[in-house]
């Protein structure tokens, strides 16, 4: 059974058809990364599956439940649509770390909140709070992020701002991994201490989909690689299929562009 | 004490009593005005938004005196205290000013800190009050501190309707034709936002421990 399933979603804003009945699914543990040019829609699609942004219409079925679907007219309450989020992690282009907490006052604040609401919290709340900040410190150590837990984001560079991102979303246990374009505010050099954090992600069978302009980093940690243009996936497949093989037109001039 | 000096102090009194009842009232009352002209209901959006803007748009010496003559006159419920008149328009008046530095505050902080609350699965005053409000504390303390000291000001036109401040027991001996207690009225006022703007300086400087 896929983990998640997506069903002819779509979603305009106003005017503008951004996403044009998309449908894909996956497996639990696969690496999914989504290329295409900007106004593709691809951060649209991830933003969906999240809700950050609401299709207009089609269907998200995680693990067999429908936890979205367009069709029905019963809104989603806030409590269903935090129990839907927290089911992904979410990794963004701007980081979005908050800046009055440390670094790693950023990945134990949400996993504190939610902990409040365990039955068994006020009998046990140090020992709660002592495994939320070891974990945390876990997470953060792995990715190479040992002697920043007290640092600011503002004292840390644009690579280390996204590594504490990816731990702070990791610290809740997502079942998936959502990123949105996660190098494409980062200097060159440092791209890669953050693809290589996810890339370790992905040998640990983290199921995620990774939405990005790295061409070899897609190539070389994805299972499989979906091409949207214009609101359509126009092509998927393996990364051998889509950057040796690719059967459209368009998917060859996006390549040959991105390759120049 | 010579007599100067003990009037001078007691009208101050009145100024530090105005000062301090404003403050502690239009601050909360300035944020329950930003969730209204804020609000996503347009008609109370707008109602909100015409209020603010006669409040800011007409001089607080006018509302003072409104306030103290409109109930006697228009409804024969006459003001009992002088001082209620003058403090319920500084509130009124303090409140909106207030209320669209908070706005401003609120409306500069990135949609990304939102969404960054909300896809950590906090809840929406969670995300407000553990993300959002100290970030615009931060954002509104030099505006704040700028109206603030405007206040102390401001407290003077109480005098208008004749509660004695400062500058009324002053006066009282410029008729006796002495110009020195005018003058001293000023010391007053500097060392009073003398020590605000110290306070202030402080509380940025406390706050200013990260950028953002």
């Amino acid at each position: 059974m896929p983990i998640l399933e997506i069903k002819n979603l779509m979603k305009d804003f106003g005017k503008t058809k951004v996403l044009k009945d998309v449908s894909f699914s996956m497996e639990k543990g696969e690496v999914v990364s989504v290329i295409g040019s900007s106004g593709s829609g691809k951060t649209t699609l991830l933003r969906c599956i999240n809700f950050l942004e609401k299709a207009d219409k089609g269907q998200i079925i995680l693990g067999g439940e429908t936890i979205f679907d367009g069709a029905t007219k019963q809104k989603m309450t806030a409590a269903q649509l935090r129990k839907n989020q927290l089911k992904f992690g979410f990794v963004f282009q701007s980081f979005n770390l908050f800046p009055q907490y440390t670094a790693l006052e950023n990945v134990i604040l949400a996993p504190k909140l939610l902990a409040k609401e365990r039955p068994d919290f006020s009998g046990s709340k140090d020992r709660i709070y002592a495994e939320i900040v070891e974990n945390a410190k876990k997470l953060m150590n792995s990715a190479g992020l040992s002697d920043k837990y007290d640092n600011y984001p503002c004292e840390l560079s644009g690579g280390q701002q996204q590594r504490v991102a990816i731990c702070r979303a990791l610290a809740l246990n997502p079942e998936i991994m959502l990123f949105d374009e996660p190098t494409s505010a980062l200097d060159p050099e440092i791209t890669n201490e953050v693809l290589k954090v996810i890339k370790s992600l992905a040998d640990r069978d983290m199921t995620m989909i990774i939405v990005t302009h790295e061409m070899a980093f897609a190539r070389n940690v994805s299972d499989r690689v979906v091409f949207m243009d214009n609101g359509v996936i126009a092509e998927e497949g393996s990364p051998e299929d889509i950057f040796e093989r690719p059967q459209s037109q368009r998917l060859r001039e996006f390549l040959s562009n991105v390759r120049m | 004490m010579n007599e100067v000096t003990k009037s001078l102090i007691q009208g101050f009194g009145q100024n530090c009593f105005i000062f301090a009842m404003t403050l502690l009232m239009a601050i909360p009352l300035g944020l329950v005005i930003t969730f209204g002209s804020m609000s996503k209901f347009k008609p109370l959006k707008w109602l909100t938004k015409t209020f603010v803007w006669i409040i800011r748009g007409t001089p607080l010496m006018l509302q003072i005196m409104v306030v103290l003559y409109a109930p006697g006159l228009l409804f024969d419920m006459p003001m009992q205290s002088r001082m209620t008149a003058v403090l319920i328009a500084f509130v009124i008046n303090y409140a909106a000013y207030f209320s669209e530095i908070y706005r401003g505050g609120i409306e500069s902080i990135p949609r990304g800190q939102y969404e960054a609350g909300q896809v950590l699965g906090m809840t929406k005053p969670q995300v407000f009050f553990k993300v959002v409000l100290f970030q615009v504390i931060k954002r509104i303390t030099p505006p704040m501190s700028n109206e603030v000291i405007t206040l102390v000001k401001d407290t003077s036109l109480a005098r208008i309707v004749g509660v004695a401040e400062i500058l009324m027991c002053a006066e009282r001996f410029t008729k006796k034709g002495l110009i020195a207690p005018l003058f001293s009225t000023s010391i007053y006022f500097l060392a009073f936002n003398g020590i605000l703007t110290l306070l202030f300086g402080f509380i940025e400087k406390k706050l200013n421990y990260y950028k953002s």
